[in-house]
């Protein structure tokens, strides 16, 4: 029998690799890095590197409405204006959601970007395409996360992995698998480790290779002997596909039992007082480690606030009386405090620490609502009009960049449309978008994103 | 993923005169924070309190007051009809202060 944390897998009925690797939270990650080494292993790295920065993408799974959060019209109708009002920030002029007090103190570091658009369907897949990638796309024609894109560009420091996606992928939100988290043709060397578990949890720990009670060899000994036994099972079924594996997974134990990776997952090593500043919750929680992360060598960490829009309180506000019944009441009580709290406390971290002007934290969503309130009291999908934001690195915070009309329906100001958002973070973390080429069809090098940069970000 | 709240949050709240201050929040959930005011055992009024540590109610009209400090407690998503939840609310986290005016 194999214990592996609390599970027991019997080895004489033949457990699969698979069945070892999935085995409880360990399973998750160790099956995630492996993927992740191997295929590192026979991808490319640009070495034509420039001065680099990193970069925290927090994804607003849903997208909350642009006129309830960072384009208030508080002067149009009721039904257009909603329940919120607006509240000065420290950037005279600039006013945002009276839910957001902790970041309206911090204005002066943020770049409101308001005449975000873009013209494809409204499906939430669609705009994580957008936002993800800088590009639309279907099945046959992927294209990589920004994250990946970065990764191929810069490659990784030390043990840790150059793109991580907390706490794990975007699932099931309507319309399709296609999220654009995901290396697509620049090859799995390059895909996101997903952590695939909840840091908020008392119990939390990535990787979860405790030896079982009664083990009396170390934990790294008793780990290894266990692949071991489990690769010697599996050579005797399989091809030699399994042992080219090998190296990887060796790679994964090296990964997950290296001081650095250890020390970088462990939150338990935050005093209490930071973890309640970020919040006890799994976003807050994802932040937190997103720091960590960043401190450690990893260049992209994308945090997806919610992995569904489906029966749980999430941006989605549709007010639909079913599995979107999102309200202002999720707004009010539960989505902008949290949000609020965890990023001023990012922010603030970051800056305290002297991170923050070699970071990039970038707030993105998949579209904006509908500027009108539907029947219920919600809004929906509406990809014409919406605000997202960024701070850290070499943006200028203070200012917005863009405007719409009066009831928040259309750019009435300056457009931006969402290629323009990845160029620019690809800009602010050092890349130069003529000279660091994507491979594109027959390895012709292709812009890894058809736009410039938003100058005014920088200027 | 359903977002897990682990531990209680807990506060500590001071009276001086009609103002109350707050401590930091142990285990803070990171929710909507409100200072919940009542007055003779009826709810009169409930104000933010994630932005700042102190609040001081302005109503001076004679009577016993009380404040405690509330944070949302998000169990599920559930909702009734009108969409109002069913079993995530508003649960006390710091000890109820009194005076009288």
């Amino acid at each position: 029998m194999l214990n592996i944390g609390s599970e027991k897998l019997p080895l004489c009925s033949g457990p699969t690799r698979r069945s070892f690797l999935t085995a409880g939270t360990a399973g998750m990650a160790a099956l995630s890095l492996p993927v992740l080494n191997r295929l590192q292993a026979t991808g490319k790295v640009n070495e034509d590197k420039a001065k680099i920065s990193n970069c925290i993408v927090i994804f607003l799974v849903g997208s909350p409405g642009q006129n309830d959060t960072w384009d208030m019209k508080p002067d149009a109708p009721e039904n257009v204006r909603g329940k919120f009002k607006p509240t000065q920030t420290n950037v005279t002029g600039i006013r945002i959601c009276e839910h957001f007090p902790l970041m309206a103190k911090m204005m002066d570091k943020v770049s409101l970007i308001r005449s975000l658009h873009h013209k494809t369907g409204a499906t939430h897949e669609n705009g994580q395409r957008w936002m993800m990638t800088g590009h639309d796309f279907n099945a046959d024609a992927m294209k990589p996360h920004m994250g990946s894109v970065v990764s191929r560009v810069f490659g990784s420091r030390g043990d840790l992995p150059a793109n991580v996606i907390l706490p794990g992928p975007i699932g099931n939100t309507g319309a399709g698998p296609l999220h654009g988290q995901s290396a697509a043709y620049l090859g799995s060397a390059h895909e996101p480790f997903f952590l695939n578990a909840d840091p908020a949890r008392a119990d939390f720990k990535v990787g979860d290779l405790e030896v079982p009670v009664g083990e009396s060899a170390s934990r790294l000994d008793a780990r290894k002997r266990l692949l071991e036994q489990v690769d010697d099972l599996q050579r005797r079924t399989e091809t030699g596909t399994t042992t080219a594996l090998d190296a990887s997974y060796q790679r994964a134990f090296r990964l997950l039992t290296s001081p650095e990776a250890k020390r970088a997952f462990n939150l338990s090593d935050e005093p209490s007082p930071i973890r309640d500043r970020y919040g006890r919750n799994t976003f807050g929680q994802s932040c937190l480690m997103a720091r960590r992360l960043i401190e450690s060598g990893v260049r992209m960490v994308t945090v997806n606030h919610f992995d569904t829009v489906f029966n749980l309180s999430c941006w989605d506000m549709h007010a639909d009386g079913g599995g979107l019944n999102n309200t202002y009441h999720d707004y009010e009580r539960m989505l902008c405090p949290q949000f609020d709290w965890a990023y001023s406390a990012l922010i603030q971290d970051l800056e305290d620490r002297g991170m923050l002007q070699e970071t990039v934290v970038a707030v993105l969503s998949e579209f904006g609502r509908t500027p009108q309130l539907n029947a219920r009291g919600g809004r929906d999908h509406y990809p014409a009009a919406w605000t997202n934001f960024l701070c850290g690195g070499n943006i200028r915070g203070g200012q917005v960049i863009g405007a719409t009309d009066k009831i928040g329906a259309r750019p009435a100001d300056s457009p931006v449309e969402p290629p323009q958002i990845l160029a620019s973070i690809y800009h602010a973390m050092g890349i130069n978008l003529d000279t660091a080429m994507m491979p594109g069809p027959g390895d012709r090098p292709v812009r890894m994103v058809e736009a410039e940069p938003i100058r005014q970000l920088f200027s | 993923m359903e977002q897990k709240f682990d531990g209680t949050p807990k506060a500590e709240l001071r009276l001086q005169g009609r103002k109350v201050t707050r401590t930091a929040v142990m285990n803070d959930w990171g929710l909507m924070l409100r200072w919940l005011v009542k007055k003779d055992s009826k709810e009169i009024a409930s104000v933010p309190a994630r932005a700042v540590d102190s609040y001081e109610h302005p109503d001076s009209n004679p009577g016993t007051y009380t404040i405690v400090l509330q944070s949302w407690k998000y169990v599920n998503y559930k909702k009734d009809p009108k969409g109002e939840f069913v079993e995530s609310k508003f649960v006390d986290i710091s000890n109820t202060v009194t005076y009288t005016i």
